[in-house]
C-alpha cells in the first residue's frame, strides 16, 4: 500500500517537473557514450580533427546539435550521430559541456 | 654505355606500359602498408599479428563485413584504445585500407637487427656535462617525481608524451613528447636524474629529469613495451614483441651491445619463436631476467663478459608480466594461459612454486605489503571466466592466503607501506570501467569503490604513500589524484589518454608496497 502512494507521488513529480529541466548528470552520461570519443570530455585531441565543446555556449550547442539532427546543417558524421538523441538528450549534453570548464 | 642504359630503360617503359593495373597494384599495396604502418601499426603490431589490439590480417578478418570494419575505423571503438579516424583518413583510403588489411597475410616475424638498431640511434644533447647540475623546477626531492605514460588519442602524434609531475603539488614539472604512444617509464636506480621511456613502437627515450628533455633515442623493434634497468645504473635491457628479440643497451650511450633470439622449447615440447614478455633488473643482482612468452620460459642474464644466459624452462604456458620479492631475490611471474603465478628464486635459478592466481592473471607492476609480520602479494588477473577475484598470497610460506572478490577484471594493483588500502583497477568492459576498488590490506575485503570516470587504470601511490594517482583513461583524458587515506579527489591532471603511472620512488622500493628497508637490506648484502 504505502510502496503504492510513493509510486504515484514519484509519478506526481515526474510531471510537475518543468520541460525543460535539465540534468547535467545525465549530459554527462549520454556526453561519455556518444560525443567524448572524438571530442573528448575537456579536449579533444590535439591531432583530431574534431572541434572541442567544453564551456562552449548552451544555446549554441543546442542549436547546433538540432540543426545536425534535422540535417539543415550537413554532415555526413553529426547527423547520424545527432540523429540518435532525444530533446532531452540534446538539453542535457549541452548543458553539460557549457558548465564544463576547458 | 648509351645501350645499356636505355636497354632496362626501353624494358620498363614496356612493362610499364603493358601492365599497368599489377604495376598500380604494387603501389596501391606499398602505400597501403605504409598506411597501416603510419596509423595501426603501434597497437595492431607491424607484423598485422595484433599486440595491444587485436591482429589484422586476411585470416583473422575473413568473412568479417567491409563495411562493418570500415565503420569501426571511422567512427572508433567503444570502450576501448580504437580512436575514430573519420576526418584523419579519408573515406578512400579506409576503403582500400579494409581491403588491404582483408588480404595480408601475418608478416613472419619481420627482422630488426642490431644494424637496425644502431642506425636509428638519436642524440638530441651532444653535450651533457653541460645539463644543469640540479632540478630547473622546485621540487623537494627526485623520488617525488611522478611519471605518466600518455598514449595520445591515436597512439601517436602531439598527445603522445611522457608527462611528469610533482607528487607532493600535483602540477606538472615537464612532458616529453615521444611520438607514438608511451608505454613504460623507468628510472635509473644509480642516478636519480635519469628516466627512460619505451614506446609501443620499441623507442627508447633516455630522458634527463633536471632539464626535462630527451638527451638521446634508440628504436629497439617493432613493437613491444618490454624494458629493465640493472640495480648499477649501467644495462637497459628492452625485448620485443615484434620481432621475437631482445637487446642490452649501454643506459648511458643507448649503443646496442647484444641482440637475443628469443626461442626455445615450450611447456608441450615444442620448439618456438617468441615475443618478450616483462623484462626486469633486481636489486638482488648484476642480472636481468626476461620473460619469453610463447616458449614459457624464463631467461637470466648475467652482466658480465658475453652476458651468458640461464634458461628457466616449463616455467607456464603464456607468461607475461612478473614483480619481485624478498630483496628481489624471487621473482613471481604470470601465466595466462596457465592462472597460475610461479615463483622463481633467481639465486638458484629454479622454480619454487606455482601458485593459483585467478583467471588470467595479469600483475601489472605488482604489489606486496607487510601486514602483522607476513608480506602479501596481491594478484590482479583479467578475470576472463566467472572468477573475478585478487589473489593474496603469503610470499614467505608461498602459499595463496585468500581470493578477494571484486567486481570485475583487473589489470593492475598498487599499494604502499604508508597507505591504509591496496588499489586495484576494474577493467570489465561496462560502467565498472570507470572504477577503481580499494581493498584493506588487514581484513583483505574491498571496502570502498572509487568512481573515477573515463577508463580508469593503472593505481599507482605517490612515493610518501600520501596520494593515490589514478589514469582515467580512453576518454578520460585526466589523471585524478586522491587523498589515500580520506579518498577524497584532491587534483585533476589533463592529457590525452594516460595509462601507465610511474613513481620515482620504485627506485626505493623491491616492489611497490614494501617498505624502503627491505632494499637497504637488498643492497647491504650487496658481494
Amino acid at each position: 500500500m504505502s510502496a503504492r502512494v510513493y509510486l504515484s507521488a514519484a509519478l506526481l513529480a515526474t510531471l510537475a517537473m518543468p520541460a525543460q529541466a535539465v540534468s547535467i548528470y545525465a549530459g554527462q552520461a549520454r556526453a561519455a557514450a556518444v560525443c567524448s570519443q572524438c571530442h573528448g570530455v575537456k579536449n579533444p585531441s590535439a591531432d583530431a580533427p574534431f572541434p572541442p565543446l567544453a564551456g562552449r555556449d548552451e544555446a549554441y550547442l543546442k542549436t547546433a546539435l538540432k540543426q545536425y539532427r534535422d540535417k539543415t546543417r550537413p554532415s555526413d558524421i553529426m547527423n547520424a550521430i545527432a540523429g540518435s538523441l532525444s530533446d532531452d538528450d540534446i538539453a542535457n549534453v549541452a548543458a553539460y559541456y557549457a558548465r564544463l570548464k576547458p | 654505355m648509351k645501350k645499356i642504359i636505355t636497354k632496362p630503360l626501353a624494358i620498363a617503359i614496356f612493362a610499364a606500359l603493358s601492365l599497368p593495373t599489377s604495376l598500380h597494384a604494387a603501389d596501391e599495396a606499398h602505400a597501403m602498408h605504409q598506411l597501416y604502418q603510419n596509423n595501426c601499426a603501434s597497437c595492431h603490431g607491424s607484423d598485422h599479428g595484433g599486440y595491444l589490439a587485436p591482429a589484422l590480417n586476411a585470416d583473422t578478418l575473413k568473412g568479417r563485413s567491409p563495411t562493418a570494419l570500415r565503420t569501426i575505423v571511422m567512427a572508433g571503438s567503444f570502450d576501448t584504445l580504437m580512436p575514430p579516424f573519420y576526418g584523419k583518413l579519408t573515406d578512400d583510403q579506409i576503403r582500400a585500407l579494409v581491403k588491404h588489411l582483408q588480404a595480408t597475410p601475418k608478416l613472419p616475424n619481420p627482422p630488426f637487427t642490431i644494424d637496425d638498431m644502431k642506425a636509428s640511434l638519436k642524440v638530441y644533447v651532444a653535450d651533457e656535462s653541460k645539463l644543469p647540475e640540479k632540478p630547473s623546477y622546485a621540487i623537494d626531492n627526485m623520488d617525488d617525481v611522478i611519471g605518466v605514460a600518455a598514449r595520445g588519442k591515436y597512439g601517436r602524434g602531439e598527445g603522445s608524451r611522457a608527462v611528469f609531475i610533482n607528487g607532493k603539488t600535483h602540477q606538472k614539472i615537464g612532458e616529453i613528447p615521444t611520438g607514438t604512444a608511451a608505454h613504460i617509464i623507468d628510472y635509473n636506480p644509480a642516478n636519480p636524474r635519469w628516466a627512460y621511456v619505451k614506446t609501443d613502437t620499441a623507442e627508447i627515450f633516455k630522458v634527463d629529469l633536471y632539464s626535462m628533455q630527451a638527451v638521446r633515442s634508440i628504436k629497439t623493434g617493432w613493437n613491444g613495451p618490454g624494458m629493465g634497468v640493472s640495480r648499477d645504473g649501467k644495462y637497459i635491457m628492452a625485448g620485443s614483441f615484434v620481432p621475437h628479440n631482445a637487446v642490452i643497451l649501454n643506459a648511458d650511450t643507448l649503443e646496442p651491445l647484444k641482440t637475443f633470439e628469443l626461442e626455445g622449447i615450450d611447456p608441450d615440447g615444442k620448439q618456438v619463436s617468441s615475443d618478450s614478455g616483462m623484462v626486469i633488473g633486481t636489486p638482488f643482482d648484476d642480472i636481468f631476467a626476461i620473460a619469453l612468452e610463447n616458449a614459457g620460459q624464463v631467461w637470466v642474464v648475467d652482466l658480465k663478459d658475453d652476458f651468458p644466459v640461464t634458461r628457466i624452462t616449463d616455467v607456464g604456458h603464456h607468461l607475461h608480466d612478473a614483480f619481485l620479492t624478498h630483496g628481489g631475490q624471487k621473482l613471481m611471474i604470470a601465466s595466462y594461459d596457465d592462472s597460475i603465478v610461479a615463483a622463481i628464486d633467481l639465486k638458484d635459478r629454479k622454480i619454487i612454486k606455482k601458485l593459483e592466481a585467478g583467471c588470467v592473471p595479469h600483475v601489472g607492476g605488482g604489489s606486496a605489503v607487510v601486514v602483522d609480520g607476513r608480506t602479501l602479494g596481491f594478484g590482479t588477473n583479467f578475470g576472463d571466466c566467472d572468477k573475478t577475484v585478487v589473489s593474496v598470497w603469503d610470499l614467505d610460506k608461498m602459499e595463496v592466503v585468500k581470493q578477494v572478490p571484486v567486481s570485475g577484471g583487473t589489470e593492475s594493483p598498487a599499494a604502499h607501506a604508508n597507505a591504509p588500502y591496496v588499489a586495484v583497477d576494474i577493467i570489465s568492459k561496462d560502467r565498472r570501467a570507470r572504477t577503481i576498488q580499494l581493498i584493506d590490506k588487514k581484513t583483505l575485503e574491498v571496502v570502498k569503490t572509487l568512481d573515477v570516470g573515463g577508463h580508469a587504470y593503472f593505481p599507482e601511490y605517490s612515493s610518501d604513500g600520501k596520494f593515490l594517482y589514478v589514469s582515467a583513461g580512453y576518454n578520460g583524458d585526466e589523471v585524478v589524484v586522491y587523498d589515500s587515506t580520506s579518498l577524497q579527489k584532491v587534483a585533476s591532471i589533463g592529457m590525452e589518454s594516460p595509462a601507465g603511472i610511474f613513481a620515482h620512488g620504485r627506485v626505493r622500493y623491491v616492489t611497490r608496497g614494501l617498505s624502503p628497508d627491505e632494499m637497504a637490506q637488498a643492497q647491504g648484502a650487496k658481494p
